[in-house]
């Protein structure tokens, strides 16, 4: 068990040392969200929710925080994943006398790694240059909430990488599979509103929306998100529980 | 029993679903030689090495590998046995060395990097990215990546598929160069020229079955192939001004004459004696043919071999 770790541990530095050097994926990953938290966090400077006294970036910022968990869990892992099954390194990992467990167990290290990144990256920059923090007492909160949507984020990831069919399609279905869910489920626009009954009952079901008011809670004071909770515990063990019947070592 | 072999195969058969594709297999390679499974794409060759390595259970028979049953002993068979596939690709942006260094760290014993560079002629382009590689310099990374481990026993699968003649020759050097390391090697291929370049033993595997095993000579012999016997016709036969030899079933094409033999020895001190007798001398082009892999092969494979 101590080999295992120390191995996954090993896997985990390789792979975060490959993530740094592929200006792809770091760009992707890092200049993507933290681009849209300047642009459009600054485009909400000094606006308030309809109605409330709560500023547009209090609201705004832990939605982008929960936007950087999903690029580093979800798309990240998963087109990762699929990239490494198509080009048949998974393959060959699996010739070498290194545990299945441990080479997995670093990519999901590495992903952690990541998302810890971007989270840091992402709550700095909102609260130096929007002065959002999360709210006295609640850091804590903030925190699970960032394990959770990682480990949430991450089962859907190894999920779609079976899904996918192709090396060149995994970026491209990674993102389109989320951001259309993302836009309409208001990160980019704390204001956003004006969708019909059925399709905000709907845009609820999918574990964006659900992540973005887990976190967002720990900002500003809203309703305790238990359904919330309920829905990324849900989607956790629907991704995970895909992920494991319908992984393949090769494609 | 097994103790002695390197690999031991006895009574393997394998099924997909109804399907059977392995009927029986039996063999063994010994330590120290280069054993190649020679047959035609479908033939099983895959799937009996998929096992050998562990990655597919056998549905009947027995399977050891250094001693280690490949299924159950998966983990410990792979720190000692390297494996190339068909088909297996390397990560993005990684660089030769790197690689090499990373598949270093998997393995309990590792061989030094250098060492590796070397036995697979990449060390000029050690620092290369490995999308750059040419698909030869490719195939011999996968030597590298399946010698990290300091292995007693490479698996290589068709290893020079697809290749052209430059690529096919770098490629029989690496492996003559693992075979000068002492390795024991199991290889499978379709190529005849290879095997026969390559091999110590081969056994011929068709339809799910050995068809023979042995030395080449020993495969082309006991496929009942005769031994070719030639030399320029005497004008003095071709004028018919002596006779053909007795018991001999000699065959006059112009200015070549030609027989076939089950016994070389026995024949060819016929036909020396029968050229004394009248005065033909030493048969001028003698030539004695020993009966080819790819004649044994292609009589065995027939046409309908890559059906099967």
């Amino acid at each position: 068990m101590r080999r295992a770790l120390r191995l996954a541990a090993r896997q985990a530095l390789l792979e975060q040392r490959s993530f740094w050097r592929s200006a792809e994926y770091a760009l992707f990953t890092f200049v993507f969200p933290l681009m849209i938290l300047l642009l459009i966090g600054a485009a909400n400077v000094g606006s308030h929710l309809p109605g409330t006294q709560i500023r547009n970036t209090t609201v705004f910022v832990p939605g982008i925080l929960a936007f950087g968990v999903i690029v580093a869990a979800y798309v990240n892992l998963g087109s990762k994943v699929a990239v490494l099954r198509h080009d048949g390194v998974l393959k060959r990992i699996r010739t070498t006398p290194l545990p299945s467990g441990a080479y997995l167990g670093g990519l999901l290290v590495s992903t952690v790694v990541t998302a810890i990144f971007i989270t840091a990256c992402t709550g700095l920059i909102g609260w130096l240059a929007f002065g959002a923090v999360p709210r006295a007492g609640e850091p804590l909160a903030l925190v699970g909430g960032l394990v959770l949507g990682t480990v949430c984020f991450a089962s859907l990831g190894l999920a779609i990488s079976s899904v996918i069919t192709s090396a060149e399609s995994a970026g491209p279905v990674a993102y389109a599979s989320f951001l259309p869910i993302a836009i309409i489920s208001g990160v980019f626009d704390p204001t956003f509103s004006g969708l019909p009954d059925w399709l905000s009952h709907l845009v609820a079901a999918f574990p964006v929306k659900a992540l973005a008011q887990v976190l967002q809670n720990t900002y500003a004071v809203r309703p305790f998100p238990a359904w919330d909770l309920v829905n990324l515990g849900l989607w956790t063990a629907a991704g995970a529980g895909f992920a494991v019947w319908r992984f393949r070592w090769h494609s | 029993m097994t103790g002695d072999a390197a690999v031991h195969v006895a009574g393997l058969r394998m099924s997909f679903g109804a399907t059977e594709v392995l009927h029986g297999v039996d063999f063994e390679v010994r330590y120290g030689e280069v054993f190649c499974l020679l047959g035609p794409n479908g033939a099983g060759k895959t799937t009996t090495l998929e096992i050998l390595e562990g990655f597919r259970a056998p549905t009947h028979g027995q399977v050891s590998v250094l001693g280690l049953d490949p299924a159950a002993q998966a983990i410990r068979l792979r720190e000692r046995a390297g494996m190339v596939l068909q088909e297996c690709g390397f990560p993005r942006q990684a660089r030769v060395a790197e690689l090499i260094d990373q598949w270093r760290t998997y393995y309990p014993n590792p061989r030094p990097l250098g060492d590796l560079l070397e036995v697979v002629e990449l060390t000029e382009v050690r620092n290369a990215q490995v999308r750059k590689l040419s698909g030869g310099q490719r195939r011999r990374l996968d030597f590298a990546l399946a010698l990290a481990g300091d292995p007693d026993l490479v698996f290589l699968d068709e290893p020079t598929t697809g290749f052209d003649p430059e690529a096919r020759r770098r490629c029989w050097a690496a492996i003559e160069n693992l075979r000068g390391l002492g390795k024991t090697i199991l290889l499978t291929t379709h190529y005849l020229d290879e095997a026969e370049r390559l091999a110590d033993r081969i056994a011929i595997l068709r339809a799910g079955r050995i068809e023979l095993a042995g030395t080449t000579r020993e495969v082309a012999t006991r496929a009942g192939l005769a031994t070719r016997i030639s030399f320029t016709t005497p004008s003095a036969l071709r004028r018919g001004q002596v006779p053909p030899p007795d018991g001999i079933d000699l065959a006059v094409r112009g200015s070549e004459s030609v027989c076939h033999t089950g016994n070389a020895a026995m024949t060819l001190r016929l036909l020396l004696a029968w050229a004394v007798e009248h005065r033909l001398g030493d048969l001028d082009g003698l030539a004695v043919t020993a009966p080819r892999l790819e004649d044994t092969y292609l009589q065995l494979t027939g046409t309908n071999g890559d059906q099967a």
